[in-house]
């Protein structure tokens, strides 16, 4: 498990933040040993990570994986069989919802059908705070701003589009100045345009209120994209914790490599094993030479490689000068367009590898030609074998 | 996309008696049939003897609306049917709240408890009460023995008799409509208010009460109308003082064997229960109940 050391992580938060108005700060919340089952079944076991006063995480993972239940036990919907929940070094245990002074959106929104936008997003500020009414009125104004929804307030949730629905969630969900945030999948039911500009929209909109922001999802690029720290959930434990680029560029296993990002995943043996350099025999018999593993191996010992797809490319022939790089002469077997790159398979004896190129070097290709797919020796990664079952990757190879 | 797959999906003519406009009336055909003799020609029977047994006047309409026993009657039973709804929508809530909130096991044994009376005959319960409430019935020796009163409680016979026994028969019904609309009530607006500040107590009361009471508009519409014409329990447990329409209208076609005047007041008490139905469907639209948008 490769972990970014909180303190750091919120230091750069906080630079981030200094260009900003803070309107108010964040809230530091700790997950230790939390762990809930339904029936027997654990849905979440025993997992512990800190979200960083001020930061974005994201709880990603595929469906099943303990997510939700998590973000619902912060929420206090639901009680953990154990562990505990430290929201500012306070143990939260005994303190319902309602009392939690949490925001949240959730994955549809739940807006009250029979209020307008402008008693949705006050509604908080009814319960919570006993505000005199114009001062209410003029912090609702200023939320409805901040979303941009102020021409608004009188509709009904119904008369609203999804994307402004969401914008009113959010509105509500901050309107109370809350120091942390939960948000479950709030952008699931939006088409990928606007939910691209949502992104950006609550990425905005998280940098002017400074609240801590834990968001569920199992879009690995909306993570990516987002997220100050990612939490990769696999079957209620906790695959890997990172900043979005680590998790892209050293993933812990074969799973979140799989997860997160394209990539060529190839079961192959290790052959040498040195400090500075290693060699692997790939399934279809090809040697390619790895940079050192990360965890003790071997030779003979089995071992995923992993290649992400835009870190190849293309050349007609072998060079003899290889400086660093790797060579692996074979066939294109697929090949698709997708405005700004073509995606490619290349097939070498028995293994299929995937490669992008940029569309500007993807004039020659066709499918049936004979090309050399080329890497640099340090792009490539060893990871170790799947541990068990749980894992549930298969190599892309045949 | 989908818009454009259904429009490639829609044939270039359209046969006026296409496949799909032929089989849902197939399908209605039966039920319409029993309805139009069974229902509809009773009703025109009953609606064009109203007129011609007075040879085609409208003596027997005159009638009863000189007549001050059915302005009396009709009053009474108004109110009798008013006070039965509130009665039932009162007692039902709560037991429609904790179906809805539970689940499993808990929710169907309540549901059982619910649908046992359901499925016992109106007259048998009725008959029940006037075991339950006579003087020597079991409240009364029981009260006695506890030495709450003295003398029995006269408790049959009157409108607190009729009531209770209305109430108890339109219970089942009462609950699993307002079951039904709960059920409806997205429950994670409730989790919504109470992440954003809301007791247990406020939750209910701003959120999940307001959202409930389309169901209860509608359940107490139904109820309504069908105490309207209850019979056979005023006529067991009340006194003539509370008489009800239909009982009316039954002494005058059985005893009196005057089949023109119980047809009008059949008519009338129809057109006044429409009346009331639509009125009412105007200011708090039934669709609701079914699932139907709010206005």
């Amino acid at each position: 498990m490769i972990e970014t050391s909180g303190f750091a992580l919120a230091n750069r938060v906080r630079m981030d933040r200094s260009t900003q108005s803070t309107v108010s700060s964040g809230a530091q919340v700790r997950l230790r040993k939390l762990s809930k089952a339904y029936s027997g079944l654990a849905a979440v076991d025993g997992i512990s990570f800190d979200v960083p006063a001020g930061a974005f995480v994201s709880l990603l993972g595929p469906s099943g994986s303990g997510k939700t239940t998590t973000l619902n036990l912060i929420a206090g919907f639901l009680t953990p069989d154990a562990g505990d929940i430290l929201i500012d070094e306070r143990s939260v245990a005994d303190v319902p919802p309602h009392k939690r002074n949490i925001g949240m959106v959730f994955q549809s929104y739940s807006l009250f059908p029979h209020m307008t936008v402008a008693d949705n997003v006050g509604f908080p500020l009814r319960m919570r705070s006993k505000l005199p009414r114009p001062a209410a009125q003029k912090r609702i104004a200023e939320m409805l701003a901040l979303v941009q929804l102020s021409h608004l307030g009188a509709r009904y949730p119904r008369q609203l589009s999804g994307g402004q629905q969401q914008r009113v969630a959010m509105a509500r969900a901050l309107v109370s100045a809350p120091r942390l945030l939960l948000m479950d999948e709030p952008l699931g039911a939006l088409d990928k345009k606007l939910r691209e500009q949502m992104q950006a929209e609550i990425r905005r909109i998280h940098r002017s209120v400074g609240t801590s922001v834990v968001y569920v999802t199992h879009d690995q690029s909306e993570a990516l994209t987002m997220s100050d720290l990612v939490v990769v959930m696999h079957r209620g434990r906790i695959a890997q914790i990172g900043t979005p680029r680590a998790l892209y560029e050293s993933p812990a296993d074969a799973f979140v490599a799989d997860f997160i990002g394209d990539s060529n995943l190839l079961a192959a043996t290790v052959i040498e094993s040195g400090r500075e350099a290693c060699k692997v025999k790939m399934h279809g018999g090809a040697i390619v030479g790895t940079p050192p593993a990360p965890f003790a191996v071997a030779p003979g010992a089995p071992t995923f490689l992993l290649i992400r797809p835009e870190d190849m490319s293309l050349q007609l022939q072998t060079c003899a000068q290889t400086d660093g790089r790797e060579q692996l002469p074979g066939m294109i077997t697929e090949l698709s367009f997708h405005g700004d790159v073509f995606k490619l398979a290349v097939t070498v004896g028995d293994d299929v590898l995937k490669a992008k190129v940029a569309r500007e070097q993807g004039g020659s290709l066709e499918l049936g030609r004979q090309v050399v797919l080329t890497w640099r020796r340090d792009a490539a990664r060893l990871l170790p074998p799947a541990s068990d079952e749980a894992s549930g990757i298969k190599a892309t190879t045949p | 996309m989908t818009a454009l797959a259904e429009y490639a999906a829609v044939p270039a003519r359209r046969p006026l008696l296409a496949r799909r406009h032929v089989t849902p009336a197939l399908l209605l055909l039966p039920c319409l049939a029993w309805i139009a003799f069974f229902f509809l020609v009773p009703l025109g029977l009953m609606c064009w003897r109203s007129f011609a047994a007075s040879g085609y006047s409208l003596h027997d309409y005159a009638a009863l609306f000189t007549s001050p026993l059915y302005a009396k009657v009709m009053l009474t039973t108004l109110k009798a049917a008013s006070l039965a709804t509130a009665l039932a929508l009162l007692l039902a809530y709560p037991v429609a709240y904790v179906l809805t909130m539970s689940s499993g096991l808990r929710r169907g044994l309540i549901l059982v408890f619910v649908f046992i009376p359901y499925w016992v005959d109106i007259i048998v319960r009725s008959f029940s009460w006037l075991i339950m409430l006579g003087d020597h019935g079991l409240v009364n020796k029981a009260l006695i023995n506890l030495g709450i009163v003295r003398a029995p409680l006269e408790l049959l016979y009157n409108t607190f008799s009729v009531l209770i026994a209305m109430v108890q028969i339109l219970l089942p019904l009462t609950i699993v409509i307002l079951f039904g609309a709960m059920l409806r009530i997205d429950r994670t607006l409730v989790a919504a208010a109470k992440i954003h500040g809301a007791s247990g107590w406020q939750a209910f009361r701003t959120v999940f009460f307001p959202l409930s009471l389309p169901g209860v508009y509608g359940a107490g519409l139904l109820v309504f109308v069908l105490s309207l014409g209850f019979y056979v329990t005023p006529a067991l447990l009340g006194s003539p003082r509370q008489t009800m329409i239909a009982q009316t209208i039954m002494v005058e076609a059985s005893d009196l064997l005057d089949w023109g005047q119980a047809s009008a007041a059949g008519f009338v008490l129809l057109v006044i229960t429409t009346t009331i139905a639509a009125i009412y469907n105007r200011y708090f639209s039934l669709d609701r109940l079914w699932g139907g948008s709010e206005p």
